[in-house]
């Protein structure tokens, strides 16, 4: 018989955290550092594989359902549009546009960018003076993008925590060509693409924002990443292509 | 047991023809998901229409697997994981996001809807694995208190988070954790018995 009481040998920490993930039992912050540690520690990996093993089999009482027939020709509609991501192409060119617009405006630093990765440090700009007061945000959820990169299928992920301006960037899953360097872009409608900073593959950055930059960042604002030359975007020339795009979402 | 001999084959027949599509999936052989379709997507559908219980929301979320099928085809390891355990969990996966974007109020499937059956023969479907897999999970909950087993199923089939689950039940987060980690060391032991 169990009772209340009952003990037993506990899970180590590590597994207990792959089962509430696999289960989605984790908060969204809790999921993202959970992510992140899929990428550096492969012991988590292969707990997260073992639970997904384990509870699997609770699909097969499912039963099966005839999807309708157009169902198929649906897909492949989907997939000759390239509609890969829900996103209309006509969209992701006209954010190139705005990305560039932007850039031949004001030429930015790119020195700040790498600051802002790498130090997160908030002195990236001063705030101007048309912005929002940052405490609209007085909301605390969560927003989250994931933004699908290209034709592959690793997804960038991105949280914003309101309540702390804190943006955390997950980019576990891509992996540095030593050629290029990618970088994250806000889209403002009013004042083009601001700088989010340069990415760095295989890593999960937090940063603090700027609260004139954070107070930019709202649900459905959207994201461009660009590919650029090491170090991020050079000063005074156009923004590098569009390779990937999303919008921020609530949780 | 020669009795188990004939469906253990055949599950492993099946298995090895999927294996195989994925394979010339990964290679880009877009033939390989129209196979790969034929042979899952009745599986898959049901997981989807059981979670979102809507059969429109359902679709879309097929849609979604079988296109990010076509684009993750690379990513998929063909010595890790049963190709039909992958699929269904990227499936349930897929359907829980769409489900937690609150687009659809999840809920129970109408009765009949859900047991209908499919219009056609799926080519590997009913016999991609033993129901013995099943089963023994099934068991493995059972054992559990009856509050641990509600969270851990109402987390896989709904994608609640712990936070939720408390506020659901009205009790706190901390008694909520305790029960559910529990419930899992406890699951993982019978399992591995």
């Amino acid at each position: 018989m169990t009772g209340p009481q009952e003990t037993g040998p506990e899970l180590p920490e590590r597994e207990i955290l792959a089962a509430e993930y696999v289960l989605g039992l984790l908060d969204a912050e809790a999921k993202l550092q959970a992510r992140g540690l899929v990428a550096t520690d492969p012991d988590f990996a292969a707990d997260i594989a073992h639970w997904q093993g384990r509870l699997a089999p609770l699909l097969d009482t499912m039963p099966p359902v005839a999807p309708g027939d157009d169902m198929w020709p649906r897909i492949q509609a989907a997939l000759d549009q390239g509609d890969l991501s829900a996103e209309p192409v006509v969209e992701v060119l006209a954010l190139r546009r705005r990305v560039r617009n932007w850039k031949i405006a004001t030429g930015f630093s790119a020195a700040a960018a790498v600051a802002l990765a790498f130090l997160a440090s908030p002195m990236m700009r001063g705030p101007a003076p048309g912005d929002p007061p940052a405490q609209q945000f007085a909301a605390a959820d969560p927003l989250v993008a994931s933004i699908p990169i290209g034709d592959t299928p690793l997804r960038l992920g991105v949280t914003y925590l309101p309540d702390r301006e804190e943006m955390l960037v997950s980019a576990s899953g891509l992996s540095a060509d030593g050629v290029h360097d990618h970088e994250l872009w806000l889209v403002t409608p009013d004042d083009g693409a601001k700088s989010l900073g340069v990415v760095v593959p295989g890593s999960e950055r937090r940063m603090v924002l700027d609260p004139a930059l954070a107070a930019r960042i709202n649900d459905g604002a959207e994201l461009v990443l660009t590919r650029e030359p090491l170090g991020g975007a050079v000063p005074g020339t156009d923004a590098g292509p569009v390779v990937a795009s999303g919008s921020f979402q609530k949780t | 047991m020669s009795e188990s001999d004939t469906p253990t084959n055949a599950a492993d027949t099946a298995r090895a023809r999927l294996q195989e599509a994925m394979q010339r999936l990964a290679n880009g052989d877009r033939s390989a998901l129209e196979w790969i379709y034929q042979a899952t997507s009745a599986k898959l559908f049901g997981i989807c229409l059981r979670i979102l219980g809507d059969r429109s929301e359902a679709e879309d979320a097929l849609q979604d697997v079988y296109v990010s099928l076509w684009q993750r085809a690379k990513s998929y390891d063909p010595d890790r994981a049963s190709p039909i355990s992958w699929l269904a969990v990227f499936a349930r996966n897929r359907a829980i996001d769409r489900l937690r974007k609150g687009k659809v109020r999840g809920g129970a499937v109408p009765v009949d809807e859900a047991f209908e059956l499919p219009d056609k023969e799926p080519l590997a479907d009913a016999v991609l694995e033993s129901g013995e897999r099943s089963v023994r999970i099934q068991h493995c909950l059972g054992t559990l208190e009856e509050r641990q087993q509600d969270a851990i199923r109402t987390a896989f089939f709904e994608g609640t988070t712990y936070a939720e689950l408390a506020e659901k039940r009205g009790i706190p987060l901390g008694t909520m954790k305790s029960w559910v980690r529990r419930g899992l060391a406890k699951l993982k032991r019978c399992l591995e018995a």
